[in-house]
């Protein structure tokens, strides 16, 4: 075995693969990408529920619920608890009645209310009655017989639960939009390498026109089958608006994406390791529609989230224009921002 | 009434250090084909493409057909017509798709593909995707493109590089129609013949600038010499070439040595060629 030859072959290709920047910069920037992704994660399973409490007497037993994986945040007003179960800070929320001690000694039945976020799971919903039950024990030191109420609040329209396919909806559509930001990448860089674009550029066709003419043609295919993809499953039938406008931005978004790929990208290989790229950044946020409760606060930085999220929400619970328009608003944003980096990056291509 | 399709007035481009086009300065009248020579990196695709708003000017002035290029890039584009050195065509579709989209780009109406292509010698092939087409083929196509919209100018870069004799003489022949109509053509070549047989008037670019513009005539009057070519026969019967140049004072003595001296088999004179003058000129071929 010629192992001295072996080495100064595999010397040249990684001194050639380096020499070529794309891929020198692919691969610096993947890794960088994948790394920053992989840091911001959460590094362990943390099985602690955080759970909002509402509870105007004070409740002795606290303490050592808080070492059983539940971690109690007191609030101040039965109003802030809805706020804060509504804006996703807890898992769900307990008020106590005022006189929940002295009805418990008089053997009536008090009433507590669970507040739960929309997509708050069964078992979670369970856990908080046995919760209260285990705290009634250990407060009174005997079985108490508490009635509960439970209100959802938020955008859910609806409870019970979602079925992991209709979960996954908004990822297929999302990525179908995503493989025709690819092909619309694919067909400008082809104009570019192929000189074609030199022709149109020389024809009475104003540069604005072409990237008119391109930006059609990548939200019309992108947009097109995505909403088909979800009218055939089911997705529109409750907020076909919501649905309609959310897909259309995205696809705007995203095809200002496919500029910015064209505007780097030299041949249909480099259109699919950026491409790739692009969407394993744009999926992350997927995670807040398969993993409820997963979401990192920072996984709103990037704007496929509101994306993923008014296509989850208008699908699966029916969410209407009050719930989304700060979702839209900020598509809206990310769409001009980054179709106008698109096209600023190829019209520095194209001169 | 304007005179001069093109006029250009100390036009300057450079890329980084490197100074392309050097103040050049010139006019083309209208119906006119002026032949624009020079070597490789002469800077004779810097100017088609700054006279046809594909790149800015870092100085000077064009004005196309009385329109200042600068400011009317898109009128300026809508009436010429650029035929390119790189084949640049959308080489999945078939010649009519490509036409038809060019046509429609320029706002042609009535649009009759399959005319245009039996102009260029394609008769009958315009369904075939141009990938399966030879490079002569592309280029008539090529051609067809930019003369799809009847230009008032036509820019041509090189039509001919390359071609098998068959093609070329289509180009040529589409070329004079183009100007027998009434058309303008700005012919950009390093071939002397072709620029000789085709053009009004020659110009040459050398190093970003134009050392001469006349008619070929009247460049091969002032700076060519001729001479007479004859093919005597030896005292020992070989057939030898004998070269007199001519128009100088002892041109007649020397003809009439030749006679005297051999048997000549055959005679006749040569008038310099535009390479010939153009090395003259620069001190330099045009070879690429």
């Amino acid at each position: 075995m010629n192992y001295r030859g072996i080495a100064a072959l595999a010397s040249k290709d990684f001194s050639l693969f380096f020499q070529n920047r794309f891929f020198a910069v692919v691969t610096v920037i993947g890794i960088t990408a994948y790394l920053v992704v992989y840091f911001l994660l959460p590094a362990g399973v943390d099985e602690t529920l955080e759970i909002g409490l509402y509870s105007p007497i004070q409740l002795s037993a606290l303490e050592s619920v808080q070492e059983e994986g539940f971690r109690l945040s007191p609030l101040d007003t039965e109003e802030a608890l809805r706020i804060a179960v509504e804006e996703g800070e807890y898992v769900a929320g307990i008020a106590f009645p005022r006189d929940f001690v002295r009805s418990v000694e008089a053997g009536e039945r008090p009433q507590i209310t669970l507040y739960f976020p929309p997509d708050a799971p069964a078992a979670t919903k369970s856990a908080m009655k046995g919760l209260v039950q285990g705290w009634g024990n250990a407060q009174t030191g005997r079985d108490i017989n508490v009635d509960f109420s439970e209100e959802v609040i938020g955008r859910d329209l609806v409870t019970g639960p979602i079925p992991a396919r209709d979960r996954l909806r908004p990822l297929f559509a999302i990525f179908l939009i995503m493989t025709e930001t690819l092909g619309l990448a694919s067909l400008i860089t082809e104009e570019v390498e192929t000189r074609t674009l030199k022709a149109l550029l020389a024809s009475p066709m104003s540069i604005s026109e072409l990237f008119l003419a391109k930006g059609i043609t990548g939200v019309a295919l992108a947009f097109g089958q995505a909403v088909l993809f979800m009218a055939i499953v089911g997705g529109m039938s409750r907020s076909p608006g919501v649905i309609f406008v959310s897909l259309f931005l995205g696809s705007a978004m995203l095809t200002g994406v496919g500029f910015l790929i064209a505007s780097v990208a030299r041949d249909m290989l480099s259109v699919m390791a950026w491409g790739l790229l692009a969407l394993i950044v744009m999926m992350v946020p997927s995670a807040a529609v398969l993993f409820p409760g997963a979401t990192a606060g920072w996984m709103k930085v990037i704007p496929s989230y509101y994306l993923f999220d008014s296509v989850h929400i208008g699908a699966n619970f029916g969410a209407g224009w009050n719930d989304v328009w700060p979702h839209f608003l900020a598509l809206t944003i990310a769409s001009l921002v980054i179709t106008g980096m698109g096209i600023w990056a190829l019209r520095r291509r194209f001169q | 009434m304007i005179k001069e399709a093109i006029k250009v007035e100390e036009l300057t481009y450079n890329y980084g250090d490197l100074l392309a086009v050097d103040h050049i300065s010139f006019q083309v009248k209208k119906g006119e084909i002026l032949g624009f020579l020079g070597p490789n990196g002469a800077g004779k695709t810097t100017t088609v493409k700054m006279l046809t708003g594909q790149l800015k000017p870092k100085a000077g002035n064009a004005e196309v057909l009385g329109f200042s290029v600068g400011k009317n890039v898109r009128e300026v584009q809508s009436r010429i017509g650029i035929c390119f050195e790189d084949t640049n065509l959308y080489e999945g579709m078939t010649a009519r798709e490509n036409l038809r989209l060019f046509a429609r780009l320029f706002s042609v109406d009535g649009f009759d593909p399959d005319g245009l292509l039996e102009r260029v010698g394609l008769k009958g092939r315009g369904r075939e995707k141009v990938q399966a087409y030879s490079k002569g083929m592309k280029q008539r196509l090529m051609v067809a493109r930019a003369i799809l919209h009847r230009p008032e100018i036509l820019f041509l870069d090189e039509p001919t590089d390359g071609l098998d004799p068959t093609s070329a003489e289509s180009i040529r022949g589409v070329i004079l129609e183009e100007r027998g109509r009434g058309a303008t053509v700005f012919l950009t070549t390093h071939n002397m013949a072709e620029a000789d047989k085709l053009s009004d008037r020659v110009a040459f670019l050398d190093q970003g600038r134009i050392v001469v513009l006349d008619t070929p005539y009247k460049l091969k009057q002032e700076y060519g010499s001729r001479t007479l070519k004859a093919e005597v026969y030896t005292d020992d019967g070989q057939l030898e070439h004998r070269e007199i140049t001519l128009d100088t004072p002892d041109t007649p003595e020397h003809v009439r040595q030749l006679f005297a001296d051999y048997r000549v088999a055959t005679v006749h004179s040569e008038e310099a060629t535009l390479e010939d003058i153009f090395i003259k000129i620069t001190g330099r071929g045009l070879s690429r």
